[in-house]
């Protein structure tokens, strides 16, 4: 509890384990997740749907589901130099932690809104439940915000949730998400679901806010040009481990862990002819019985007899970019070659 | 070719003409409440249609009804006893039921539903003035009672969901809806009033204690209670079931949907969420089912009433029936449709304010 935490971490999640009690046996879902999230910073959660990225943003703000439980680990959020463990929070301070100190846009926010109140009554609703009864001031700060997101404010302020398209939904539920000025803001595939075009208007208007509105991001999708865009750090998530985690740059153009070697390859990129699309072979495991070792050894075309015996520590060169691999070696080589081929 | 051309206009001309009138009306047919307002009334002409012929093909009518008693009660031979009704009676059974429709139908529309025909010089519209609150009391208050318990009981059971409190309530709300509301009426008569002695029905026949005087006044409103008291337990438990297990599938899929999830994650109270993002949302289907239970409550009521000797309409109707007084029963039967018809065209109508997403364009 006392470690330090410098003034810039706003949020650190240390060794966090969770395990969902099912009637086929317990499935550990993530294992020892580990990161500091910086003010102002946007860090995204990649990896392959079951690896538990939703577990982690959902544990983040203590929703997880009733059969969910936390075997391990902190989530501390750090304000005006208050730490406080959200694990640890009572029924009414978890209450009022949530949307204040962190906000969730979750997955499928077509949904989000009651269809049967006024978009004003759902931004009154949130601000009542946290102690801001002046409805004036709430409209006029709300008003700022759909106009921050682009959307005609007066209009959508009075409109009923069905009276909006997706994308204006979308945008709207962001702006009720940053209503209360919060620290971190975490969302959960913010551009599934929505058209190509306006994905790109969503992301604009995301970076936007968060220049002017300086919170910190946590974003979990499985989409890597969005990964690529919108944030500063990226970490991998396999099996519900971190498997990589580094400064987007680093990840995306030096890749240490073949998982993560493997996602960017099975991507089509614009820029260069590639004939050389791959898919990562295998499916992601089991992890009422995860594998021993290196959970990612039986689908690694890299493994050796070390890797099903013990498990590698997330370690590096650059203290900012870490992965768990043993043999991060055989990776580069390989890099190296699949460059010359395409260059080529 | 060119001789052509004014006809040919003439002709569109007169075509766009049509075609506007056509549209006109077919614009006011569009208009949600002129359109279901029409239905309505069609609706309500056909079922009292409807009745009448059907009331007429039943076995009897009021002169032998009333002959047979008499020959019976005072040893008198036929035609005399048939002299005699016949005499008292304004009714003559050998004319056409066609032209009797059309004479009655005619009175309906100027609102006349005609005088009795075994109590000459009553009129039908007073009796129903006389009986119709009753009824409507009784029933109003036994479904509104058993629609909120319903709601709260089936939110409990959709929140606490599988445990003990949700199981017995299951129960027993499968068992209350299981068992007749007259087979209810009778249990209650029989335990509560006759085995358990709680309840001394037969001083409890009638609406109120003659006693005391209609009106604003304590006396009077309690007695009324008392009296309407058990056909009210018997609506409550025959229908609180069904709103029971209804709210509670209800509940359980609102409490699916996302936005209460969101809400949560909002740090609304759960006060807040429980009432204006589950409650209201859940409830919202029952609202279309209550309309439609006024039409069932009223209906059977009409054997409950004469369970309990409570005189409402339902009441009379029995004693029209058994008697079998034609304008009578068709003037209950042409009330009770247009209260059941206009109840649910006054929710259609209304349900815009409670569900914003079935608002018709143009209705706000």
């Amino acid at each position: 509890m006392n470690q330090k935490m410098n003034d810039d971490v706003v949020l650190r999640v240390d060794d966090l384990s969770i395990v969902y009690r099912t009637k086929r046996g317990n499935v550990q879902a993530t294992t020892d997740i580990s990161f500091d999230l910086k003010r102002g910073e946007a860090m995204a959660l990649i990896g392959e749907s079951g690896s538990g990225k939703t577990t982690v943003s959902l544990s983040l703000i203590r929703k997880l589901p009733k059969n969910a439980l936390v075997t391990k680990g902190q989530v501390l959020y750090q304000r005006e130099g208050n730490v406080r463990d959200v694990l640890k929070l009572s029924k009414r301070q978890l209450r009022e932690f949530r949307w204040k100190d962190c906000a969730m846009v979750f997955q499928g926010s077509q949904n989000a809104f009651n269809p049967v109140l006024k978009i004003r009554k759902q931004f009154e609703d949130t601000a009542r439940a946290h102690g801001w009864t002046d409805k004036e001031a709430v409209r006029q700060r709300a008003l700022e915000l759909l106009r921050l997101v682009r959307l005609d404010p007066e209009r959508v302020y009075e409109a009923y949730p069905h009276e909006l398209s997706g994308g204006m939904k979308q945008r709207t539920l962001l702006a009720l998400g940053v209503l209360l000025n919060p620290q971190v803001v975490i969302l959960d595939e913010p551009t599934t679901a929505l058209d190509i075009l306006t994905q790109r208007a969503i992301i604009d208007v995301l970076n936007d806010m968060q220049k002017k509105l300086n919170f910190s991001i946590i974003f979990i999708s499985h989409d890597l040009s969005l990964a690529a865009e919108m944030a500063d750090i990226v970490a991998t998530v396999y099996a519900g481990e971190i498997v990589e985690i580094g400064p987007v740059n680093d990840i995306f153009y030096d890749p240490q862990h073949p998982y993560t070697h493997g996602l960017l390859t099975s991507v089509p990129k614009l820029d260069h002819e590639q004939d050389l699309l791959t898919s990562i072979k295998g499916a992601p495991p089991n992890l009422i019985t995860p594998p021993s070792g290196c959970k990612f050894h039986p689908r690694c075309p890299y493994v050796t007899e070390k890797c099903s015996v013990d498990g590698p520590p997330l370690a590096g060169d650059k203290p900012e970019h870490l992965a768990a691999c043993w043999h991060k070696d055989a990776l580069l080589k390989a890099r190296e070659e699949l460059a010359q081929e395409v260059a080529q | 070719m060119i001789s052509e051309t004014p006809d040919v206009i003439a002709a569109t001309g007169q075509a766009s003409m049509v075609d506007r009138l056509y549209d006109s009306v077919m614009n006011i047919y569009r208009n949600h409440t002129f359109r279901v307002t029409i239905q309505a009334i069609i609706t309500v002409w056909a079922v009292i249609t409807f009745t009448f012929f059907l009331i007429r093909l039943m076995p009897g009518n009021p002169i032998d009804v009333l002959v047979e008693q008499i020959m019976v009660a005072e040893g008198i031979p036929y035609q005399d006893a048939y002299d005699r009704v016949a005499a008292s009676f304004d009714f003559d059974p050998d004319a056409s039921a066609i032209d009797q429709y059309f004479d009655w139908f005619s009175d309906v529309l100027r609102l006349d539903l005609g005088t009795s025909i075994t109590s000459p010089g009553t009129r039908v519209v007073d009796e129903i003035a006389r009986f119709l609150p009753w009824t409507l009391f009784a029933v109003g208050t036994g479904l509104l009672v058993s629609f909120v318990l319903g709601i709260v009981l089936g939110m409990m059971m959709a929140y606490y969901r599988n445990s003990p409190l949700d199981h017995i309530l299951s129960l027993f709300a499968s068992f209350m809806t299981g068992i007749p509301n007259y087979i209810w009426g009778l249990l209650i008569v029989i335990v509560l009033g006759i085995q358990f002695n709680l309840f001394n029905v037969g001083a409890l026949r009638g609406t109120y204690d003659v006693s005391t005087t209609p009106g604003f006044n304590l006396p009077f409103i309690k007695s009324a209670f008392e009296h309407a008291f058990l056909p009210i337990v018997t609506y409550v438990v025959s229908t609180l079931g069904g709103w029971m297990l209804n709210m509670k599938s209800s509940t359980m899929s609102v409490l699916n949907d996302d936005y209460v999830n969101v809400a949560e994650a909002r740090g609304l109270k759960d006060s807040r969420i429980i009432t204006a993002y589950v409650g209201r949302n859940a409830a919202l289907p029952l609202f279309t089912q209550l309309t439609i239970s006024i039409g069932f409550v009223l209906g059977s009521g009409v054997v409950i009433e004469e369970i309990f000797v409570y005189w409402g309409l339902g009441h009379y109707l029995f004693a029209s029936i058994t008697t079998r007084d034609y304008t009578s029963m068709q003037g209950v039967f042409v009330i009770l449709v247009i209260t059941v018809v206009f109840a649910n065209l006054i929710a259609d109508l209304t349900y815009g304010f409670l569900d914003p997403r079935v608002r018709v364009s143009g209705q706000k």
